[in-house]
């Protein structure tokens, strides 16, 4: 009896793990920068040094969505045209000369930001301007501005709540526009921005607990204003050690966190993903890395590595199809046979109650189900 | 059957070979890249980028490109799209300095910001759905926000005012449109070598940006081919028109300053793009040696020209052109190479001076009147000086005249009055049917359509100015509509002034000439320019009142409805007897004590505390609550004014 119920359980968990069973076939990044005005400049250098890490590790520009709320590069108040630094040494342009924003000014809004998550475009939005993931994409979503204790200003007139960030990864994850999610935000109390997630595939890192400011790195006195901060600077001098063939794990990108040189907590939320962090390359996110299988003929390969996946998942739609058609035909004699060509679960299931019905004393199943219950009960209970 | 396809394949090749020789000798796809460069006046060197894309007439379906883009060709098709022009400008053109009546200027100068229009070749009803999607596709190809222009508030659609006459024709500017690198990327991938090789390596960013005027321009018109079967060519015109300030190190102040290449942009030119069909850098000097001799043509003429007392140029010039005011100098980059790049300076000698020609009348535009209620805009048009000399005077009725129009976009929240529309000649003030000839007006419905102003004026022509003026109030937006910037004010667009009498064009009389940019500039253009943006306060809510108001009034709610429920529900008898009984059992209490106390100072024997009427007692609770209530609202008010005042 218990190891049906084992086997019931089993079923369940196949049941729900077989969506995640796709490859990772393709890397998006959203980067926003949520701040306008001039004394924000450091925001929209951390979202350009993140464009131009992502964009050296292989995502491609048209796979970048990129939000920047206002204009620093040509700004009057800019002593460097075209040019945007996140250093005081001035050795890096991160504006470069092949840019693409695809939302700037008065275009970064929430309503247009939780647009590009869920995909809920006007039919005259360009393709440049949506994010054009499938189930098998990863996806890093990068964020900063000021913010508080579960939200994040946009522009200096509107929030994103840590409700309406978890409520599009959720739409997200139901229209299957992600096998992977990677939260990175850099703004003051940042942790409690993912509160309310809930999807399984998200993986989220803020640059502070709840009651932390997160500091910005160093002012240059040349262009006037801060150009960095802490967190985002930390994080990139990780990433300017790395290639596009480095291995390095996402575990060790999070201990190169240290909460001396941050004056705040990095933060990660990690029990909605279940791979193990050692494991996991960095540049599953912050970089395009594709497997390339060779192969002699055409197609073959590849249809013996993808579509085995699928021919599985499409499996029960056509036998439950058949066998409503079967029963149709009423005939007695197949049913044996179309049962057998169930589902291990539903055949798990009409076994279990075949079985059942072949108990004379049903009463003395139900009472030793009872004391098995009491059993389980009595052992958590101690545990506890 | 391999063998039958191996005898196949080199008679498919050869019959590719024979279709793409079959087309090219009709048309084939034609690029070309110019660079204009033009010392100023005012000790600046203007420099103007001109690249041609020609797509010939070819099958509508299953169109094959070259050299010419996709992305635009697919944009023309989809929208049906017969004239299109999309231009990025940040700075102001100076009429006065930079010249406002020559091709280069009428064409070249535009507004600040985003200017867009476009004719189509739809049905009527489908204009303004064609017009949505086309904002939306370029706001994606140009990285901009040009999608903000697909609101019926934003647009408008001229019908004489703006030069070119058609029912189809849409126009919309955006005056706050930041223009960046990330708009002169995607521009510069619709050249077939990019910003790699050619003329356009020249495009440094940050030396193009750091100018006084930048303007970056698509143009694009569809030729119809006339035949049964194909479709329309394409014409695709970008241009990018700089205005730098050479480093200079002299110290004298009357003294042109002496530039290259190099030192304007910080690059040199290697080679020309491969793909061009000409590639040509022209040098272009205003309003000198006019009254020399017409003939150039000899060795020794043309090397005096180029090496002579005022000033010298660094390299040979291929050819010598002249027109009646200004010399052309004519070179070919083909011969430069990576040993010998092209750097073309130019070294004064002399301090020289000149003056660029002007248009007839020269417009400003500003605002009048103060606060946040009402206010007037006013046009001023002066007289230039070269406005006597200038072609293009209307003799009507024995009365010599010159025409204007006068094209503006009213946003809906500033509320035009057109019945207030003064126009004054030489300060004295006209009757519309005097100087009016024509006006079209359509009024703006708030928050569904801008408001449009057209109006054509016929000027005497010794006229020394003009002024018109127009009154309105500035309407109040919905709290959600306010940009967030926006105690900064917002923006009327640029009205357009163009002289529909006046056509600019410079003939270098060469008529073997290819060029296409020096076609352009023979091609009679109408003399326009824009006025400035103006900037209009409007009364912005503080937008953190309905906190401060809704904080404030639960407080007083709450303080309220909190002692009003204490008095209703107190029981006083309840009190009293609470009262009389911790009395009775504390008989030497500090109470007991304190009345004694009083009672005796006041002489009277002790009352004990049940004698108090309970009807006082309420009273004298309640008015002593009302003077709290009354002091913390009070509180509250004070704090609120002190507040808001700071």
């Amino acid at each position: 009896m218990k190891f049906l119920i084992l086997v019931m359980l089993l079923c369940y968990s196949f049941a729900f793990s077989s969506g995640d069973t796709t490859i990772h076939t393709n890397n998006w990044a959203v980067l926003v920068c949520t701040s306008r005005f001039w004394f924000n400049y450091r925001h929209m250098a951390n979202t350009l040094s993140l464009y131009r890490t992502v964009k050296r590790l292989g995502i491609p520009d048209e796979r970048i969505i990129l939000m920047l709320a206002d204009d620093m590069a040509c700004n009057a108040r800019n002593e460097y045209p075209a040019q945007v630094f996140n250093n005081e040494n001035h050795k890096l342009n991160l504006y470069g000369d092949n840019v693409e924003v695809d939302y700037r000014g008065y275009e970064v809004t929430v309503e247009n930001f939780l647009r590009v998550l869920t995909g809920r475009h006007e039919n005259a939005v360009p393709r440049s301007k949506r994010l054009l993931s499938d189930e098998g994409s990863h996806i890093l979503l990068y964020m900063t501005g000021h913010g508080g204790d579960e939200f994040l200003k946009f522009q200096d007139a509107e929030e994103l709540q840590s409700h309406d960030l978890a409520d599009a990864v959720k739409q997200m994850k139901e229209k299957r526009r992600f096998k992977e999610l990677m939260i990175m935000v850099d703004t003051c109390q940042a942790a409690t921005l993912f509160n309310q997630l809930q999807s399984p595939g998200v993986l989220a890192i803020g640059s502070s607990l709840k009651g932390e400011n997160s500091y910005s790195h160093h002012l240059d006195s040349d262009v006037g204003v801060s150009v960095v901060d802490r967190f985002t600077y930390y994080t990139l001098a990780f990433f300017e050690r790395l290639n596009i063939y480095d291995n390095a794990s996402l575990n060790s990108l999070f201990r190169s966190y240290d909460p001396k040189l941050l004056m705040s907590t990095a933060y990660y939320r990690t029990d909605l993903y279940q791979p193990h962090l050692a494991e996991v390359p960095v540049t599953n996110f912050f970089g395009s890395v594709m497997e390339t299988i060779h192969t002699d003929s055409v197609y073959k390969a590849f249809s013996s590595k993808t579509s085995n996946n699928k021919i599985n998942s499409e499996m029960p739609v056509n036998q439950l199809s058949e066998h409503d058609e079967l029963q149709k035909a009423n005939i007695p004699n197949d049913e044996l046979k179309t049962e057998k060509q169930k589902c291990p679960y539903t055949q798990m299931r009409v076994d279990l109650h075949e079985k059942l019905e072949k108990f004379e004393n049903v009463d003395t199943v139900v009472n030793l189900g009872i004391a098995v219950m009491v059993f389980v009960v009595m052992i958590s209970s101690s545990l506890l | 059957m391999a063998s039958l396809i191996r005898s196949w394949i080199p008679l498919l090749i050869l019959q590719s070979f024979l279709v793409a020789i079959a087309f090219g000798s009709k048309e084939a796809e034609e690029f070309s890249e110019a660079l204009l460069l033009k010392p100023l006046p005012d000790r600046k060197v203007l420099a103007h980028f001109h690249f041609e894309n020609r797509a010939p007439p070819s099958n509508s379906h299953g169109r094959h490109h070259h050299l010419f883009p996709k992305a635009i060709s697919q944009l023309v098709q989809k929208f049906r799209v017969k004239e299109m022009e999309l231009s990025f400008t940040q700075g102001r053109w100076n009429h006065e300095h930079w010249g406002g009546f020559d091709p280069l200027s009428s064409m070249n100068a535009k507004p600040v910001g985003v200017e867009l229009w476009a004719v189509f070749d739809v049905p009527q009803s489908q204009v303004d759905t064609s017009w949505k999607n086309l904002t939306h596709a370029l706001s994606g190809l140009f990285c901009a926000s040009i999608n903000f222009l697909e609101s019926s508030t934003s647009y408008a659609a001229p019908t004489w005012g703006f030069g070119t006459n058609s029912d189809k024709l849409r126009y919309g500017s955006l005056p706050r449109e930041a223009v960046c690198t990330e708009n002169l990327t995607p521009w510069l991938k619709l050249l077939p070598c990019r910003d790699k090789d050619g003329i356009s390596a020249l495009m440094n960013r940050p030396s193009v940006y750091r100018g006084f005027y930048h303007s970056q321009r698509l143009h694009l018109s569809t030729v119809e081919s006339g035949q049964e079967g194909l479709g329309s060519g394409i014409v695709l015109e970008q241009t990018l028109t700089v205005v730098l300030q050479p480093e200079t190190t002299s110290v004298e102040t009357n003294m042109q300053p002496s530039w290259s290449l190099s030192s304007l942009f910080g690059r040199k030119v290697v080679g020309s793009c491969v793909l061009a069909k000409s590639s040509n850098v022209y040098l272009q000097l205003e309003g000198r040696l006019g009254h020399e001799s017409k003939n150039v043509d000899t060795e020794i003429e043309a090397h005096k020209l180029w090496k002579n007392a005022d000033f010298d140029l660094s390299l040979k010039p291929d050819r010598v052109l002249r027109e009646s005011s200004s010399l052309l100098f004519i070179f070919d980059i083909d011969k430069s190479s990576d040993s010998e790049p092209f750097d073309l300076g130019l070294t004064w000698k002399l301090p020289s001076k000149w003056s660029c020609q002007q248009a007839p009348l020269q417009a400003t535009r500003f605002l009048m009147g103060s606060g946040n209620e009402r206010g007037a805009i006013a046009i001023l048009l002066k007289a230039t000086e070269s406005q006597e000399k200038l072609p293009g005077r209307v003799v009507t009725d024995g009365r010599c005249t010159i025409k204007a129009n006068i094209f503006q976009i009213f946003p809906w929240y500033v509320k035009v009055y057109y019945h207030t529309l003064q126009i004054f000649v030489d300060q004295q003030q006209k009757t519309d049917c005097e100087v009016l000839k024509k006006i079209n007006v359509s009024p703006s419905t708030d928050k569904v359509s801008s408001g449009m102003l057209e109006m054509m004026l016929e000027l005497p022509c010794e006229v020394k100015s003009a002024a018109i003026s127009i009154e309105y109030d500035k309407g109040f937006l919905h709290i959600d509509e306010y940009p967030p910037d926006a105690n900064q004010g917002f923006d009327i667009p640029s009205a357009l002034i163009s002289f529909p009498s006046h056509h600019a064009s410079l003939d270098f009389q060469e008529e073997l000439s290819k060029s296409p940019l020096l076609s352009s500039f023979k091609e009679k253009s109408l003399v326009r320019s824009y006025t400035e943006v103006l900037l209009v306060p409007l009364t912005t809510p503080d937008f953190s009142m309905p906190y401060n108001v809704i904080t404030i009034t639960c407080t007083i709610f709450a303080l309220y409805f909190g002692s009003l429920l204490n008095v209703l529900r107190r029981r006083i008898g309840e009190e009293e007897r609470f009262l009389k009984s911790q009395a009775g059992k504390k008989t030497f209490g500090l109470k007991q004590l304190l009345s004694r106390l009083t009672a005796k100072i006041r002489g009277r024997p002790i009352e004990p505390p049940s004698s108090d009427s309970p009807a006082a007692q309420s009273s004298f609770l309640s008015s002593k609550l009302i003077f709290k209530i009354i002091l913390v609202a009070g509180a509250a008010a004070a704090w609120q004014y002190f507040s808001t005042d700071n």
